[in-house]
């Protein structure tokens, strides 16, 4: 479950975030819609404690932003699976190790992260593209490999931050679609977009951004 | 386990992963390495020069013409009494003249029907003393002795290289800190802007869920690394410079020293290199991951 009560945050020349107070529940899909600019990034920002709010509280799963303690952001972000415009891919490791690395973080043995990661390259559909570095795929498939990143660790809140942002219309249609069907394995999605046309229509909650203030909770 | 192996690979695939940072901090590392290690290598064989060098000094102190050979055998026990001085050995009348018939290939009684070569005395000194050799006194100490007619020597250069003999001694520990602390320096910034050319996949990890102490133990075995790899080129490299500078020695300068290296002195670079590249990486992490 993500919590905010009456969050303010507000960055040194741009916007950021207004009084926001909203909530969303656990297996619940929202979307996150409104201008560039228009505070999306802080609030996700906010919820995986990248940044702390200047008033009120944010609750992300266990943690809340009031009580955490710094050496404990680390637990919380392992929760938390992160997909962003800009992939945040290492460039100096193949698709695999770079989906295998948070199961290394978490300490899983070899033999399982073997299994969950070639699981994941078959859910977004990147069999055979293993081998190569990101450099070597496309948009559409980088961004495949950064979801397939994020979910490996089975979190209970995958954030997406204009994942669809540099991406071909079917490319942004085909990860709104495996959004979809992670969401049905019981994830709570956050995903935000300043494209109202891919997220229209399918029957998901839409909160509406506009200069740090919340105009649409529906 | 399956994690702490993997900090380990990880560590080392870096290294691999970014050939050019890796080379150039396993070069920084190998030069400064080679630097102290030289520097070791000529603290280690400087006493050994210095022995060489205080072998050849040699001053010739000539008796006035009616010393005789016993009074001079005398003297030159007074003088090896001289502290600082090793041996003074007598050359007699008659020694003289088998010299100066060596040397100018004429027997001097055929020349002017007598002896006119004084006797004299050889002296050397000692080489094994770290202290300085007082040289202008010992000679003063000769010439006042009664017989004592000549003293020739060197006293210049002995003075000059004695000197600097001194002076280096005495800065030794002084020069060998500052160039350790250089070394440290200088890697520790390579260690670090390697780090900081990394800076993205330090965000990525910490994003992902990674603990800093996760996050900073493959930069410290890299380092490690590094720093092994560093001292596997540098010791074949010493090894190499005093071959080759013991060959030039040897048997070009036709000198008879021999630099030496210790056994050890690979050891010692390895843990200073291991020691440097460790604590550079850790700190340099640190510094990113406040």
């Amino acid at each position: 479950m993500i919590e905010f009560q009456n969050v303010t945050y507000n960055h040194q020349k741009d916007v950021g975030v207004n009084n926001l107070s909203f909530s969303i529940p656990e297996n619940d899909f929202t979307f996150l819609i409104g201008p560039t600019g228009s505070g999306k990034t802080t609030l996700m920002r906010l919820i995986y404690f990248d940044l702390f709010p200047q008033s009120g509280i944010v609750r992300a799963g266990d943690y809340s932003s009031n009580k955490i303690k710094k050496r404990k952001i680390a637990y919380a972000r392992r929760d938390i699976g992160m997909v962003f415009q800009n992939y945040q891919l290492l460039e100096d490791r193949n698709v695999y190790d770079n989906i295998a690395l948070p199961l290394h973080v978490l300490g899983f043995p070899a033999k399982e992260i073997t299994e969950r990661v070639e699981e994941c390259i078959d859910l977004v559909k990147l069999d055979g593209k293993e081998k190569l570095n990101p450099t070597q795929l496309s948009g559409g498939e980088q961004q495949r490999a950064s979801l397939a990143r994020a979910i490996v660790k089975d979190p209970s809140i995958l954030l997406a931050d204009e994942p669809t942002g540099n991406l071909d219309p079917v490319s942004a249609f085909e990860l709104v679609k495996l959004l979809q069907e992670i969401h049905e394995t019981g994830t709570t999605i956050l995903m935000a977009s300043h494209n109202y046309n891919l997220i229209k229509g399918r029957g998901y909650r839409i909160m509406e951004l506009q200069n740090g203030h919340l105009r649409g909770n529906g | 386990m399956d994690q702490l192996f993997f900090l380990i690979s990880e560590g080392f695939k870096n290294v691999w992963r970014h050939k050019a940072t890796s080379f150039t901090a396993v070069f920084t590392l190998y030069v400064t390495l080679i630097i102290v290690g030289l520097f070791m290598v000529g603290g280690e064989n400087i006493h050994k020069i210095i022995q060489y060098v205080r072998s050849k000094y040699k001053v010739d102190v000539f008796y006035e013409q009616n010393v005789s050979d016993l009074q001079a055998k005398v003297i030159a026990e007074k003088i090896r009494k001289i502290r600082g001085v090793r041996s003074a050995t007598v050359i007699e009348k008659k020694d003289a003249v088998n010299i100066f018939r060596d040397q100018f290939g004429e027997d001097i009684f055929d020349v002017l029907g007598y002896n006119p070569l004084p006797a004299s005395t050889v002296v050397n000194f000692n080489r094994n003393s770290a202290k300085r050799l007082k040289f202008n006194a010992i000679i003063e100490e000769i010439k006042s002795m009664d017989g004592v007619d000549v003293v020739r020597h060197q006293g210049i250069l002995v003075n000059k290289l004695e000197r600097y003999y001194q002076k280096l001694l005495a800065n030794f520990p002084f020069v060998s800190g500052l160039i350790v602390l250089i070394a440290v320096l200088v890697i520790y910034n390579t260690v670090k802007l390697s780090v900081y050319s990394r800076r993205k996949l330090i965000y990525s990890m910490q994003l992902i869920g990674a603990t800093k102490s996760f996050i900073k133990m493959p930069f410290v075995f890299e380092g490690l690394l590094m720093g092994g790899l560093s001292t596997l080129l540098v010791y074949p490299s010493m090894l190499g410079f005093i071959r080759g500078s013991n060959f030039l020695i040897q048997s070009v300068a036709h000198l008879k020293i021999s630099l030496s290296v210790d056994p050890f002195l690979w050891l010692w670079l390895a843990g200073l290199a291991a020691i440097i590249s460790i604590l550079g990486s850790y700190r340099a992490i640190s510094s990113i991951l406040k």
